[in-house]
């Protein structure tokens, strides 16, 4: 039982991550990105194949992952400068199907569907799999922690105060004097590194990578993980994640313990127990568990 | 220490849990069951991940009814040296994030000693390196040729044949039609390349010739320039290695284009189901073929009678042997660990031994002390040494008036 909760609380983290990235682009900047499990892709890639083939050491490929997202990532922004909305979401949806299609057809790269198989992992084969599995907890949850830090810092820094006056609208914050598109990019850009990373350190726990993990299903977790937690609020996006991963887990044990109910039922019950509950909580708390909490200041004049 | 026992108790409260769940054989007979694994020691425990949701959808359910209806069957025989059998399930969601996770509860809360019914490659190959670092042996009926090439240092056991295996046996049944110039027209898959390799090599050493290798993404609507390239071909034969919806319109296409050739895919490509949508002229002629479970097997024959009115799938036969294999392993070794079952595995699945075709006769004759060797629904079940399955027969069928008529078996 522990190594599985150690097992989950890994994969937890690497939500996580992607919904701290994720919170950057669409909590603080307002942009819908639907395309994240793209960037998770670009970074599990980069790494995977950074360490595998050219035999580079674990971290660099790593930093690399996260690098090569980020740049992607600022490709994206470039890309979808102008739109907003529902065309943002269906461009970014979009550009993760790309990925996907180019990770099955570029052969010679990648590998096609066969996947990556054999990725190494830090101190792998070396331990036992209980002890691999508590490094990557250590790992992945230190890695949660400095992303947090630093993305909450850059919250409210004056970085992202402009972030969320972009988000509320772009015009004011442009008329105000910022270079808007700068700003979204720079967002767009920090967001999907985190975002590289997670993929990135997920490609060295799997040991196996393969386009048919990049579905767009990781990336409704995702979403609703965020929301679930609350959009804006760096705490959110982590509580968002914990939340899901237990909702998807706890799951299997609830249903188990219905009687009479064969494991063919269990799967469906599975799948509407978790629907049913991101419905009841967006109808009843629209704005997560833990909402955005911004600092604001009192009007000038207001206060005696 | 004391931990330790905790969860062995848990374990032992959920298998009366679980005894109640999934035994669709009214609640008496199960309540019975689980009073014998009270008094005889803790349940040795077998997990199954097939895709009970997702593409694999269709599939997963008769799989895991096969692994449940032998594991009833050996409980009903006395279990393993007296220990009960129990099957936990998981959905695999034909994802391999979500067939990771899955594996990782079986592995780590049921603590399993052997895991089955892995359908998806991608997944397979997921789960494979979980399952050989927990030293727990995995059955799968996934045909992606890499598989079996991880250093699953014999983990892993394939009862499908492999894709190299499955083309040159269709190849073979071409040349033997009278086929010599064939168009291989490849969805983008692990095996396009691998397939068309296999083909070239086969063709050319026949004196034919593969005339056109196009690979075209799974998802497109329209083949246009594909048939025209086939028509420019003039190939006699087509191959179409896709899937069921881009081969329902490929067929059409080449019909309106007026292709008159062969016209040949894998079964799962042209299914009944196609023949229903499609009219009969469009599909008449049409040939497919799969690797066919041994259906004049007593094993067979068995599985079908439980299955009733619903058809054996292939893959359900598999998972059928999956299950009777670990059960059969475990008893010859006299230990339910995931280890000795791997060793096992060949001692009593071939060789010299009385042949038995289910695990009530295998167990008794085990307990008597004599070899065996198990012949199962999807045949005879052989592991070559890397884990795959050898001397599997193949079914050659014909679409003729909406229905699909037998060719060969061979």
């Amino acid at each position: 039982m522990e190594a599985y909760i150690v097992a989950m609380l890994v994969f937890a983290g690497f939500y996580a991550l992607m919904a701290l990235g994720l919170n950057v682009i669409w909590g603080l900047a307002g942009m819908v990105n639907l395309g994240l499990v793209g960037f998770f892709a670009v970074g599990a890639y980069a790494s995977a194949l950074l360490t595998t083939k050219l035999l580079w050491p674990m971290p660099l490929g790593w930093a690399a992952g996260a690098a090569i997202a980020a740049v992607a990532g600022g490709i994206m922004a470039l890309i979808v400068a102008r739109l907003r909305g529902d065309y943002l979401a269906i461009v970014t949806l979009g550009f993760a199907e790309v990925i996907r299609l180019v990770a099955s057809n570029e052969i010679w790269l990648t590998n096609g569907t066969d996947g990556i198989s054999g990725i190494p992992g830090p101190w792998r084969g070396d331990v036992s799999p209980q002890q691999f599995n508590l490094i990557f907890l250590a790992l992945v949850w230190c890695a949660v922690g400095i992303a947090f830090l630093l993305l909450s810092r850059a919250s409210h820094s004056p970085f992202g105060r402009v972030l969320r006056a972009v988000r509320e609208d772009e015009d004011v914050a442009a008329v105000a004097g910022k270079p808007v598109l700068w700003f979204k990019l720079r967002a767009f850009a920090l967001g999907a590194a985190v975002v590289g990373f997670a993929g990135a350190l997920y490609a060295h726990y799997n040991a196996y990578i393969a386009p048919d993990g990049f579905a767009p299903l990781l990336t409704i977790y995702i979403v609703l993980a965020l929301t679930a937690g609350g959009v804006g609020a760096m705490r959110g996006a982590v509580v968002g994640a914990l939340f899901v991963v237990l909702l998807l887990e706890s799951t299997r044990f609830l249903a188990q313990e219905i009687p009479g109910v064969t494991p063919v039922q269990k799967a469906a019950l599975r799948e509407s127990i978790i629907a049913l509950s991101l419905i009841l909580l967006l109808r009843f708390r629209p704005q997560g568990l833990i909402p955005e909490r911004t600092r604001t200041h009192s009007r000038p004049g207001a206060t005696p | 220490m004391t931990k330790f026992r905790i969860g062995r108790r848990a374990a032992l409260r959920r298998a009366a849990g679980a005894l109640y769940a999934t035994s669709a054989a009214g609640a008496v007979s199960s309540f019975a069951i689980g009073g014998k694994a009270f008094s005889q020691g803790a349940p040795i425990v077998f997990g199954a991940l097939p895709p009970l949701t997702g593409a694999g959808g269709p599939y997963g359910p008769a799989m895991l009814r096969a692994i449940q209806a032998v594991v009833e069957e050996a409980n009903a025989a006395g279990g393993i040296r007296g220990r009960q059998i129990r099957v936990v399930a998981e959905d695999d969601q034909t994802n391999p994030d979500a067939g990771v996770r899955g594996a990782r509860k079986l592995i780590d809360v049921d603590r399993v000693s052997a895991m089955m019914g892995t359908w998806a490659s991608s997944v397979t190959t997921a789960v494979a390196p979980l399952c050989w670092e927990n030293r727990v042996p995995l059955f799968t009926v996934s045909g992606a040729d890499s598989i079996t090439l991880l250093p699953h240092q014999g983990f892993i056991f394939r009862t499908q044949p492999n894709s190299k295996l499955q083309i040159e046996t269709g190849a073979d049944f071409l040349l033997r039609q009278g086929a010599r110039r064939i168009f291989h027209l490849a969805a983008q898959s692990p095996f396009a390349q691998s397939s068309q390799d296999v083909l070239v090599a086969k063709f050319r050493a026949a004196g034919g010739e593969v005339v056109g290798y196009t690979v075209y993404e799974r998802e497109k609507t329209a083949f246009r320039s594909e048939v025209d390239a086939i028509m420019r071909a003039r190939a006699d034969t087509v191959f179409l290695n896709g899937y069921l919806p881009d081969v329902t319109i490929l067929l059409r296409e080449l019909f309106r284009a007026g292709f008159d050739g062969r016209r040949f895919a894998p079964a799962y490509a042209i299914n009944q189901n196609l023949l229903n949508s499609l009219p009969h002229e469009v599909t008449n002629g049409a040939m497919t073929w799969q690797p066919s479970p041994d259906v004049d097997s007593g094993a067979f024959k068995r599985l079908e009678r439980l299955f009733g009115n619903t058809a054996v799938d292939p893959y359900s036969a598999q998972t059928n042997d999956h299950a009777a294999l670990a059960i059969l392993a475990a008893a010859a070794a006299g230990d339910a660990g995931g280890v000795a079952i791997r060793d096992n595995v060949r001692r009593i699945s071939q060789g010299d031994g009385e042949k038995v075709d289910n695990v009530t006769d295998g167990l008794r004759a085990l307990a008597a002390g004599r070899a065996i060797n198990y012949e199962g629904s999807s045949g005879p079940v052989e592991f070559d040494e890397r884990g795959d399955i050898r001397g599997t027969k193949f079914r050659y069928e014909r679409a003729a008036g909406g229905r699909f008529e037998l060719v060969e078996l061979r």
